[in-house]
């Protein structure tokens, strides 16, 4: 559904993305995903036809963005960060616009209009002017203006950036529901975001990709794998010292405090918890806690944006 | 699954409409129309009372002069303002052709003109009520206010699509249409080589014929090229805002 190669683009002197590789197929929900300025909205805005790749190819729905770029444009729904909207317009009035700008015929237009009404839960809300809408409810109009001509792709970028966590549940579960028909590249650097939504998310760094994959994926790409939670009466120095002598351990990571016991997370091979218990016993020290860490995604994100 | 593409037609009308709305939704529509109403009153005042005509000649050139530096005020947002609120990224993904976006902003500021127009038939009312107009000559000068407007919209439109602050485009709009009223003044104070390309570039000399109810055809391809030339140029910047 979404195809790139080589998807370059540069602001003067500066390259925002350098020489994407993509491919994404069927229905669901692909996070977009890197800190500020890591180029995921340059990447969406170039899938979205409103800015020009300096180099490479892109393809949406099979039209390839240079050499039928008003087919490929037709194929998108796009939300940029801040909604496009006309806040003299109600809300009706603007989704009429839009139909008619993407084309629809007459009647198509008004049922279609009337669907997304729906859709979004705006109905009520049809002939008020946008300007006059809260936040939430005029993002709600940019996710409609995105939909209005059932697109096979929807791009959003920061789709629930200044919602408040009402709002954030509600336009997630909105996404979720989308997402059974449609392909959703959806942009954001807030991990929970990706975490509660997404099957499969690109780590972007400084204009590249560094990661690509399921969250287990991304682990592995990061050379992260799960680890073990364990509480000690040892105190860092002691610890690090002789749990990172053991072969079985990769990496000792001092957490903090917690009830009153020294806490570690602690990497390396599978099957290293019992090493781990015996040799702190050997020690003579107590343990008070011996369990499962998994991977998290922020400290794959850390992992996958640290490179300078 | 085929999508749907709209006409050029349907995209340049449907911009159009939308842009009406807005227009007249706010408050630089009427403000437009009051100021250019109102000088259009001041000039015929004027006129009736120290020449004593009852026609539109003595008014046109002012009047058109008036026009040529509201419009990019009437225009100044077109563009500028979508650029800075988003709302340009709607029309960048849509699937139309930015030449027809073009048009269809163009066509709305025509529309504002023609009420414009509309409001200035009054005065026509007034000079037939008292006088016995000579219609030929109110055909041609409405004509040529018609065609300043088109002219003025597009200089307008042009600035526009230039910078993302609605104030710096309606300033660049008069720059660009200030040399068309200055060049009739300078090509009489510059010497040979110069006057005949100031004087090609001059507004006023193309309202002469019209101001005595002929029509030139020299004067309809000066507007039509002027006009032309800045929609054509308009479609190009927003073209470009893909390479920006």
């Amino acid at each position: 559904m979404i195809e790139a190669q080589g998807l370059t683009r540069r602001y003067g002197a500066v390259t925002a993305v350098r020489g994407l590789d993509l491919h994404i197929d069927g229905p669901g929900i692909v996070g977009l995903l890197g800190p500020n300025g890591a180029g995921k909205t340059t990447i969406l805005r170039m899938l979205a036809g409103t800015l020009s790749p300096s180099s490479g190819v892109a393809k949406v729905a099979g039209h390839d963005l240079l050499q039928a770029p008003i087919e490929a444009r037709a194929s998108v729904g796009w939300l940029p960060e801040t909604p496009p909207l006309h806040h003299e317009l109600t809300v009706g009035e603007f989704l009429r616009y839009v139909a008619e700008l993407r084309g629809l015929p007459r009647a198509e237009r008004l049922s279609r209009v009337g669907d997304v009404l729906v859709l979004l839960e705006l109905t009520d809300r049809e002939g008020q002017r946008i300007g006059a809408l809260s936040k939430g409810l005029r993002q709600r109009v940019g996710l409609a203006q995105a939909l209005v001509h059932d697109p096979p792709v929807l791009l959003l970028d920061e789709p629930t950036s200044g919602l408040d966590p009402h709002q954030i549940e509600g336009v997630r579960r909105l996404i979720t529901r989308l997402a059974e028909a449609h392909t959703v590249l959806l942009s954001t650097h807030v991990l929970q975001e990706v975490a509660a939504l997404c099957d499969r998310v690109l780590v972007l760094h400084k204009g590249e990709l560094t990661g690509d994959g399921t969250r287990q994926e991304l682990a592995q790409q990061a050379g992260l794998s799960d680890g073990v939670e364990l509480w000690l009466s040892a105190g860092p120095e002691q610890a690090t010292r002789v749990l990172s002598a053991l072969d079985v351990v990769s990496r000792v990571e001092h957490t903090g405090m917690s009830e009153g016991w020294q806490a570690y997370r602690l990497h390396g091979t599978p099957d290293l918890a019992p090493s781990v218990v015996s040799a702190a016993v050997g020690q003579g020290w107590s343990v008070g806690r011996v369990a499962a860490a998994p991977v998290t995604l922020e400290a794959v994100f850390h992992a996958l944006t640290a490179a300078a | 699954m085929s999508r749907h593409i709209p006409t050029r037609l349907g995209t340049a009308l449907s911009v159009a409409r939308k842009e009406l709305r807005v227009v007249l939704l706010s408050p630089s529509g009427w403000v437009f129309l009051t100021a250019a109403l109102f000088l259009s009153g001041v000039f015929m005042v004027r006129s009736m009372t120290t020449i004593g005509e009852a026609s539109l000649r003595p008014v046109l050139a002012d009047l058109s002069v008036a026009l040529l530096f509201l419009l990019p005020w009437l225009t100044m947002r077109q563009l500028a303002a979508e650029a800075r609120d988003g709302s340009l990224e709607l029309l960048l993904a849509a699937p139309v052709s930015p030449g027809a976006v073009v048009v269809g902003k163009w066509l709305s500021s025509l529309a504002v003109c023609a009420l414009l127009l509309l409001g200035l038939c009054g005065h026509v009312a007034v000079l037939a009520l008292y006088g016995s107009p000579d219609w030929g000559v109110v055909l041609t000068s409405m004509g040529a206010l018609a065609a300043v407007c088109a002219l003025g919209s597009a200089a307008g439109l042009f600035a526009s699509s230039l910078t993302r602050d609605p104030v710096v485009a309606g300033v660049l709009g008069t720059l660009f249409v200030l040399p068309l009223w200055l060049a009739d003044g300078l090509s009489v104070a510059v010497g040979e080589g110069w006057s005949s390309v100031l004087a090609s570039l001059a507004l006023l000399p193309h309202l002469r014929g019209p101001a005595r109810g002929v029509l030139d055809s020299a004067d309809v391809v000066w507007f039509a090229v002027w006009t032309a030339g800045f929609l054509l140029l308009s479609w190009r910047s927003l073209e470009s805002r893909r390479w920006r």
